[in-house]
């Protein structure tokens, strides 16, 4: 592997500091190496590496701040990158939601990091993109595909002695197999720490039978549906909670935790009883950072209504979202800890949805009527306050009669949403990986399939 | 090569056991960030040709470098009041970006083979030269045929984006200030919560040169800026009304002619007539569509549809196909006989535009639909040939010097009517309808069907008539019956050039930017729905 040590990061970060002049900077190192190799009509089409490096270099005084984001390292490229930040600070009006760098922070040990990963080179992933098209092939499905394996090394320092590193890797798989006639099309696919746990041959495997059985759908008519969410589907519509959770937008009402006319909802009953959301950075199956990393480019003023950039270098931490239903926390940034007398809360890398017990197979046993869903699609928010959406399901819907799987059915639009979700839950299997959230196939009911899609 | 391609297949069911394989490039002969030289821009030629040689000594029958710096700027100035004290509070936020890297792309073997690096040095060019190749030498066994590429021309030449006045130059505290004056402004009006203004800049340049001939330098600047009003019914509602002049391949004139003091009053009220506006009446109704809404129409259900990799599979994956399958071109209708819809990467201003694609391939204009039928697609050298055209289209790019470059939509832009028809007689043709202005949500299928299209406002349409706003409107339809149901375009005259940027597509995903010219256009029964 190629990306920075602790020790290179350490002295990187000691030298950029050396150049700072004002009272507080701040740096944060991102060394990436991320390889990949794509297939696509049953063809390796593309392969590659790339080696990147972001060096985050924020200048701090007084409630003014600037930021610079560059890459190039030879010593005077990074005295200039630290006097273009110490130069925006000095034209920026202060800013009255700022708060004071972090001094020196203890952080836990979060193991992220498989060496078997960080060696593979491509042959392996021509190996996996290989199995892929062999599978595709004795079905007489065309697939298509994408195996990555990254390895990224992060660090955060400041001028008052903070300092964190990490390395981790991470292996990603996924395949679309579709039919010859274009009227059956099923996707699979897996993110891991460890390129062991990936599995490809399983997921090649899922997607030419998920291709197979969806061929030729039945039509059915748009309405009001029971779901069963396989797990991507859950993670895709859980995605827009994540920014959800943020005490600002719920106390300045903006929020689908605001209460009508003033203040947010916790400690109200939000979602079904069996609904319990929480974080946890610590948990094997998806590992966090040992600090927190805000979303987005963090900088001085936090972007459109901050998103928890004040919150950057403090320790990672578990958190309870929703219990048994209630709302419990939600993300607290330093300045709104300050104006609201809240302990800050970190920001959701993540999300956990706590599982039942079982498959999707065991809710489609106990299921009457109800559609299996394989992933949803380019999904929107229409309105913050509902957190109502609409999208698209793809690559897999099936209907579902009586406890048995009938019949492949055309895709639909839907206009529904997480927190509506939530609280038609009904069952839930346990809960795996699915991207970067752990949550478990879900059946719900009423959910609104607002239209027909023709695509496959 | 000692084996078949099925007998390599054949072999790969137990690709685990082979999955220790060692890593190309041994840790020594990589170049630690401390080691790194400041680069003068005169070693860039030098460093390029020494690629360039490389691959062509490692094996490779095709190699192309590009050494790429990246600026951009991002200010932002949010104004709302404090929570505990409701004083209006301005709060800034300055980020900027400087990146410089080199990506070494190869054929070898018949395979692709791509490596990216932040280390511009001799000693980093050389093992991204050898490791590409050693990629392309892994995949080329799966290979079903080598790679062929289209025929392009050598060229030794330069391209620059025309800037009268350059973006950058424009201090950070000026353009804090030139917001904070609009934020102001916004605040003035009551029931309004924030105001929100942004200015982002981007400037790409680009060195190119391949194992061709050719030696191309390209500097592309975009200039974008918008300002956002948001009003706030406390738990209940949210509305913002955005002014956004269209971002453009353009320097700091763009923000000037913008007349942003005109506008910031303006979007205040309408935030808050938004709010108390009475949601939609779901149903079958007519629509007319101003430019800085259709962009985004044009943008996922005729431009993506019109992009061959997708045709061909290539992003099925992620991305989606498209309903528009080679078997369609030349006969399939899409739209009435107005739609003339052209590709292009040479208008003034569009944000696609440049000299030159990441192939080499000098840019031009092309049709995609001529009288509503489809009449081309998007192309890039490596696929071509698959449709039996000698020649790409010049849609490829790469959104840094660290990824693959691949086939992107160019600019896509709608036609005028030949007669200059005005927005009033578009709407005085209309019984029942919506006027909408501005991007609101958008939503469309991996096939470029079905889709659901938000806007930024909308304003009811009573006997030909604009009259009261209303709420909470989508509308819902399928590509080729809405273009079809289009029959009325504004002329010359109302035709703008719609900047959009952050289109993502690809595995890893990439953004590119492109210009969606149109004029305001009418369309007639399409399903309308209430989002509340």
């Amino acid at each position: 592997m190629a990306t920075l040590t602790a020790k290179e990061a350490r002295a990187l970060a000691d030298r950029i500091l050396s150049f700072s002049r004002v009272e507080e900077c701040e740096v944060t190192i991102e060394a990436r190496e991320s390889a990949h190799t794509r297939f696509a009509a049953s063809d390796v089409t593309t392969a590659g590496i790339a080696t990147t490096l972001a060096l985050t270099i924020t200048s701090r005084k007084r409630g003014k701040s600037g930021t610079v984001q560059v890459s190039e390292t030879d010593p005077a490229s990074l005295e200039r990158a630290v006097r273009r930040s110490e130069e925006i600070l000095g034209l920026a009006p202060e800013s009255p939601e700022w708060v004071e760098e972090l001094g020196p922070q203890t952080y836990p040990a979060i193991e992220a990091f498989d060496a078997a990963t960080a060696a593979a080179g491509p042959e392996m992933r021509r190996d996996g993109a290989a199995a892929a098209i062999e599978a595709a092939r004795g079905a007489s499905l065309a697939a298509s595909g994408f195996f990555s394996t990254d390895i990224t090394s992060s660090a955060i320092a400041n001028r008052k002695g903070l300092f964190g590193f990490q390395r981790a890797t991470e292996a990603s798989f996924s395949t679309t197999m579709r039919t010859p006639d274009g009227t059956g099309s099923g996707w699979a696919g897996r993110t891991a720490t460890r390129l062991a746990d990936l599995k490809t041959g399983e997921i090649a495997a899922t997607a030419a039978k998920k291709a197979l059985a969806s061929a030729k759908p039945k039509d059915l008519e748009p309405g009001r549906y029971t779901v069963l969410l396989e797990p991507q589907a859950v993670a895709d519509l859980l995605g827009t909670m994540i920014g959800g959770l943020q005490a600002r937008a719920a106390d300045e009402g903006r929020s689908v935790f605001s209460k009508p006319g003033g203040g947010n909802r916790v400690g109200e009953k939000v979602f079904a009883e069996m609904v319990t959301l929480r974080s946890d950075p610590f948990d094997a199956r998806v590992p966090g950072r040992p600090w927190i990393v805000p979303l987005g480019f963090g900088g001085g003023g936090g972007g459109a209504f901050g998103a928890g950039a004040q919150n950057q270098g403090l320790p990672a931490a578990r958190v309870t979202w929703v219990e048994k239903g209630t709302l419990r926390n939600l993300s607290v940034d330093r300045y709104w800890a300050r104006k609201t007398n809240a302990p800050p809360v970190p920001y959701p890398g993540s999300l956990i949805l706590e599982g039942g017990s079982g498959t999707l197979d065991d809710l489609v046993a106990s299921c009457t009527r109800g559609l299996i869903v394989t992933r949803f699609w380019y999904i929107r928010t229409l309105n913050p306050q509902t957190l109502q959406q609409t999208g698209l399901t793809r690559d897999g819907v099936w209907l579902v009669e009586k406890g048995k799987i009938v019949a492949p059915v055309n895709n639909f639009r839907f206009n529904d949403g997480p927190a509506t979700l939530l609280r038609n839950v009904e069952a839930m299997s346990a809960s795996v990986r699915a991207g970067r959230m752990v949550v478990p196939a879900v059946r719900a009911r009423d959910f609104n399939m607002a239209s027909r899609s023709d695509a496959v | 090569m000692g084996r078949t391609r099925r007998e390599f297949l054949a072999t790969c069911g137990a690709g685990a056991a082979l999955w220790a394989g060692s890593r190309l490039i041994p840790r020594e002969i990589l170049v630690s960030p401390l080691e790194a030289e400041e680069i003068p821009p005169d070693r860039v030629r030098e460093l390029a040709a020494f690629a360039l040689d490389r691959a062509k000594k490692a094996g490779a029958t095709y190699a192309d470098i590009r050494i790429n710096r990246y600026r951009t700027q991002l200010v932002t100035l949010r104004s709302q009041p404090d929570f505990a004290s409701g004083a209006l509070n301005h709060v800034p936020s300055i980020n900027e970006t400087g990146t410089f890297g080199f990506g070494v792309r190869v054929i070898a073997a018949g395979a692709w083979g791509f490596s990216g690096r932040h280390l511009v040095t001799k000693d980093a060019v050389a093992a991204a030269v050898k490791e590409a190749v050693a990629i392309a030498r892994a995949d080329a066994p799966l290979r079903r045929e080598p790679v062929r590429l289209a025929k392009v021309g050598a060229f030794t030449d330069a391209y620059r984006t025309p800037v009268k006045q350059d973006p950058f130059a424009v201090t950070v505290g000026d353009k804090l200030e030139f917001l904070r004056g609009l934020n102001s402004e916004i605040k003035k009006v009551d029931e309004i919560f924030s105001a929100n203004g942004t200015i982002a800049l981007r400037r790409e340049s680009r060195f190119f040169a391949s194992s061709e001939g050719s030696r191309i330098e390209q500097e592309v600047v975009h200039t974008s800026s918008e300002l956002t009003a948001t009003a706030v019914e406390k738990g209940r509602k949210t509305k913002s009304r955005t002014y956004r002049p269209h971002a453009v391949a353009a320097g700091w004139e763009a923000v000037e002619r913008a007349r942003y003091a005109d506008h910031a009053r303006r979007i205040a009220e309408e935030a808050v007539a938004h709010l108390k506006a009475p949601s939609v009446d779901p149903g079958t109704k007519d629509l007319v569509l101003m430019p800085s809404h259709l962009g985004l129409t044009i943008h996922e259900s005729l431009g993506h549809s019109t992009e061959l990799d997708r045709a061909l599979g290539y992003e099925a994956d992620l991305a989606g196909t498209t309903f528009l399958t080679p078997d369609k071109l030349g006969k399939f209708r899409v739209g009435s006989d107005l739609v003339n819809v052209n590709g292009d990467r040479v208008r003034p201003e569009s944000l696609s535009t440049c000299g030159w694609d990441d192939d080499g391939v000098k840019t031009r204009q092309f049709p995609l639909f001529k009288k509503g039928i489809f009449s081309g697609y998007q192309t890039i050298r490596d696929q071509a040939h698959l449709i039996g055209q000698e020649e790409s289209t010049g849609c490829c790019y790469a959104d840094s010097y660290a990824s693959v470059p691949f086939q992107r939509m160019p600019n896509v832009w709608l036609e005028p009517a030949q007669e200059p028809v005005s927005l009033d007689d578009l709407v005085s043709g209309v019984d029942e309808g919506i006027l909408i202005d501005g991007r609101g949500s958008w939503s469309i299928d991996q096939q470029r069907y079905n889709f659901q299209f938000g806007g930024d406002v909308f304003w009811e349409i009573k006997g030909g008539k604009v009259g009261r706003m209303l709420a909470d409107v989508a509308y819902q339809s399928r590509t080729p019956d809405f273009w079809q149901a289009c029959d009325g375009l504004g002329g010359d005259a109302t035709w703008e050039n719609v900047g959009l940027q952050n289109d993502g597509k690809g595995q890893p995903q990439q953004v590119n930017a492109m210009s969606h010219g149109c004029p305001p256009a009418r369309f007639r029964r399409v399903n309308v729905l209430r989002t509340e």
